[in-house]
Order: C-alpha cells, then sequence, then structure tokens
C-alpha cells in the first residue's frame, strides 16, 4: 500500500515537471522576454567561476590538443607556410590595388565600411555541447555596447553575427551556419542574392536565391571564378564586408543560378574578431519596385463615378 | 545542506563542461555531464527525488544550449524517473552497472534530445554525425561515471529514498 502511494507521488511530481518543461517550452517559443533576462542573468552570474575554471584548468586542455592533434598542426603549420609564400607574391599586387581603390572611393565619395566604429574581442570557446558546432563566445557583451544582430568580421572580411548578448559575453553564429543566410553581392557581375554556409563543409558558402542563370549559358554573364562576393546594402549587416571568393558557378536546372565561394575567413580557427557597432536594420531595407509595365496615371475622373455611363452620349 | 552541496556539484559540472570539455573531445564529441548528473540523481536518489535534481541539471544546461529552455529538463527528468523506477532487484551494487546504465541513458537522451529539437523547429541535429555523438558521448559518460558517483552521492547526503539498498551502500569494484 505505501508503495503504491509512493509511487502515485512520484508519478505526480514527474507529471509537474513536465507541465513546467512544456510551459517553459511554450514562453521560449513566443520570446517571452523576462526568460531571456533570466537566462541571460544565470550566464552572467556563472562568468567569473567557468573563467575561473578556464584560468586554472586551460593546461588540461592545452595538453589534450598537444598530445591528441600534433598530426593536424603539424599540417595546419605547413599549409600557413605555403599560404604566407603566396602571400609575399601577392603583396606587391595587393598594395596596387589598395592604392587604387582608395583613389576610386575618393572620386565617388563612396562610404567606407571602415567608418563604423569596432569593438576588438578574444574568442572565449568553441561549441558547447555537441550540437553547437558553428558559434563560439566572445569576451565582450552588452558592457562594451554591443547588441543582437551586429556584426562581427576580421581583416579577412565577415565571420558572423552575435546571436546572443550577455553582460561581459556575448555568442557569435557563424558564417560557416547554414541557418544564417545573408544578403550578397557578386562583384565581377553586380548581382545580388542569398547566401548561406554548408552543414559540414566550413570553409564553404552557397549563393541559392537571386542570381540567374543566363539565357543560353553566356559564360560572359557568369560571375568570374576567383572573384570576389560582398555583403549587399540590402542585408541586414554593413555593406561591403568580404565574404570570399567564387570557386564554381553551375544551375540545377537551367533557371537558377548556384554560386560556390570559398569564405575569405577560417571560422574555426580565430583568436580575435571585431565587432562592428552598427545595430541591424528590423526590417531589411526594401530596393524601389520598378514596374514592369506601366499604367498610364491620366485616368478620366468620371471613370470612378459609379452612376457614369460610358455609353451614353454627353 | 543537500541542496547547496547539489548547487555546488552542478557549478562544477557546468564549468568543466564549458571550458575543460571544450577541448578535451574523442572524435570531436564531448561527454554530456549535465545528462550524467541526471542519471546519477535517478540512479540514486529514485523516483520521486531524482527527476526534480535532474530537471535542474537540464534546465542550467538549456541555458547555455542554442535550443528552446526546457527541452533537456524535459528529457532528463523524464529518463531520471525511468532510471530511478526500475525494480530494486534489477540494480546490482557495481561501478559497473552504473557505468553502463549511464553509457545506455546518456546515448538515449543525446538522440532525444535530437528528434525532439528537430520536432521544435531546430535543423541539422539529425545525420549520421548523431549516432556518434550518442555513442561516444555515452561512452565518455560511462567512463566518467566512475569518478561522478562518489561526488552525487555526497552531494545527495544521507537522505537517499532509493528504493535500492544497494544504492546506499558503498559500491564494490565490478
Amino acid at each position: 500500500m505505501a508503495s503504491t502511494q509512493r509511487a502515485g507521488r512520484s508519478r505526480y511530481r514527474l507529471a509537474l515537471l513536465v507541465l513546467t518543461a512544456v510551459t517553459l517550452l511554450s514562453l521560449d517559443f513566443r520570446g517571452f522576454g523576462p526568460l531571456d533576462s533570466v537566462q541571460s542573468g544565470v550566464r552572467d552570474v556563472l562568468n567569473p567561476v567557468t573563467s575561473l575554471f578556464d584560468t586554472v584548468l586551460s593546461p588540461v586542455g592545452d595538453g589534450w590538443n598537444a598530445v591528441f592533434d600534433y598530426g593536424d598542426l603539424e599540417a595546419r603549420n605547413d599549409e600557413l607556410r605555403r599560404q604566407l609564400d603566396e602571400m609575399r607574391g601577392d603583396s606587391i599586387a595587393a598594395e596596387a590595388a589598395v592604392a587604387a581603390l582608395e583613389r576610386l572611393q575618393n572620386a565617388v565619395e563612396i562610404g567606407f565600411k571602415g567608418d563604423i566604429p569596432t569593438v576588438a574581442a578574444t574568442v572565449l570557446r568553441g561549441e558547447v555541447g555537441n550540437f553547437d558546432a558553428d558559434v563560439f563566445t566572445i569576451d565582450k557583451g552588452s558592457n562594451s555596447d554591443l547588441e543582437v544582430d551586429m556584426a562581427v568580421v576580421t581583416g579577412a572580411g565577415f565571420v558572423g553575427r552575435l546571436s546572443r548578448v550577455d553582460r561581459s559575453t556575448s555568442k557569435v553564429e557563424l558564417i560557416s551556419a547554414s541557418s544564417l543566410v545573408i544578403g550578397v553581392r557578386l562583384v565581377s557581375t553586380d548581382d545580388v542574392g542569398l547566401g548561406h554556409g554548408v552543414a559540414g563543409q566550413p570553409r564553404q558558402f552557397v549563393i541559392d536565391q537571386g542570381p540567374s542563370w543566363p539565357e543560353g549559358g553566356n559564360p560572359e554573364l557568369l560571375p568570374r571564378i576567383g572573384s570576389a562576393v560582398v555583403t549587399d546594402t540590402g542585408s541586414r549587416y554593413p555593406a561591403e564586408i568580404p565574404i570570399g571568393i567564387v570557386t564554381d558557378v553551375s544551375t540545377p536546372d537551367g533557371l537558377a543560378m548556384v554560386v560556390t565561394v570559398e569564405l575569405s575567413n577560417d571560422v574555426g580557427d580565430l583568436g580575435f574578431v571585431s565587432v562592428m557597432l552598427d545595430a541591424a536594420p528590423d526590417e531589411v531595407p526594401l530596393r524601389p519596385v520598378t514596374p514592369s509595365t506601366v499604367v498610364s496615371l491620366e485616368i478620366d475622373p468620371n471613370l470612378l463615378d459609379p452612376d457614369f455611363d460610358a455609353g451614353a452620349t454627353p | 545542506m543537500t541542496r547547496l552541496r547539489l548547487a555546488l556539484v552542478f557549478m562544477i559540472a557546468i564549468s568543466l563542461q564549458l571550458t575543460v570539455f571544450i577541448d578535451v573531445r574523442i572524435f570531436g564529441v564531448a561527454p554530456e555531464l549535465m545528462a550524467l548528473l541526471a542519471v546519477m540523481a535517478g540512479y540514486f536518489a529514485g523516483p520521486r527525488t531524482g527527476p526534480s535534481i535532474a530537471f535542474a541539471a537540464g534546465l542550467l544546461w538549456d541555458v547555455y544550449l542554442p535550443t528552446h529552455l526546457g527541452i533537456s529538463a524535459l528529457i532528463f527528468a523524464v529518463m531520471a524517473y525511468s532510471i530511478g523506477s526500475v525494480e530494486a532487484g534489477l540494480f546490482h551494487d557495481s561501478r559497473l552497472q552504473l557505468g553502463v546504465v549511464a553509457a545506455l541513458s546518456t546515448a538515449l537522451m543525446v538522440i532525444a534530445y535530437a528528434l525532439s529539437s528537430e520536432i521544435l523547429g531546430e535543423r541539422g541535429l539529425i545525420d549520421m554525425d548523431l549516432l556518434k555523438i550518442a555513442a561516444v558521448s555515452g561512452l565518455f559518460n560511462g567512463v566518467l561515471s566512475v569518478p561522478a558517483a562518489p561526488l552525487m552521492r555526497w552531494a545527495l547526503g544521507p537522505g537517499l529514498d532509493r528504493p535500492v539498498g544497494a544504492a546506499n551502500r558503498p559500491m564494490s569494484r565490478g
């Protein structure tokens, strides 16, 4: 009898817990503000403790990486040496290109993205748990005037957006996430479109909405392989931030164009980033609509009169 | 006092998960320490108290996860209740058994988490990696149950109401 009563009480308690969880889930779905504040508060309270653990136990992680990722480090070292050699060769050409760009910007008085103030931040940690691959946490938050949706960049280009901002830390959703859709412009053709990352391919980005395949597949109208891709003025982020370079152009059906881009940043291996203090607009600005047919506005006012008989003679 | 000790264990576990186990991974997979606490809560505290402790562990973990608040809490509570409700006679007093229970339960919770999150609108959680994550994090938790068990028993204190007498005694080597 006692054990039956005990089992009944246990089931009752479990039912209460399930109801509480479902309530929390539905409130979270609706974006209930106080719930976000409580979560943010918990993270802020625990932040000093995790920072302390990080300081004390960082040698453990470093030691693990040194032992188990040694081969990977060697390969990365070789790759960096190769890139350095390439960059030395390109530096003269780049210098000339920068000078030309500056002259062009001065000539047409284009606003430069460097005008937007930035906050430098250190990457604290990468993936938390096992299902959060395309994020990392930085050591700056609302204390440094950061807001959700601000763009995160490095000198090489776009890294991601702030998806969550606490008082002293923020979470960055990386450009490699397939869920982060970005408005971009193909520099060689001036086409605009929407692109996103590819799951499991941290250096790849695909533009699959917007540009259409030219009739007859005229190669002169296709984006040039190796040409740049940047954020568009119509995107939620400041314009002209480099995204990467075009590596492939294809069409799945002869109508839509799919552009594969190699990202300019290796987002899986960043130590420092900058946050652009330019709040994203709530709504993406609409471009002026150009109608395909023109309707004359010179309408006979009599047509608006419901009693007007068009067949009657005056 | 029990609550204070549990809070301390929770804080240690979440801090380890957010620091050491960002780097210490096997095949890119980290252990699920908060899930391990939930298993321990069901195992040692039984079906009456265990689910509440597991719920709290899940809620704390949800604060750091990208998915909706309450998913882990719900799954952890149900799993702790299931473990706690298993008939007393089925439990033997061994580290090996606790390790196996921790490994299997963790794998199940990981799969349940991915499925629930997908149902609730998250994308990209169910793929071939899911099986790898479930298997490796399960094995990781199975091994970590050895050092975690005494800590959790200390946190729960003498007021354990697990109907398994064995769970209240110091464990022998399995």
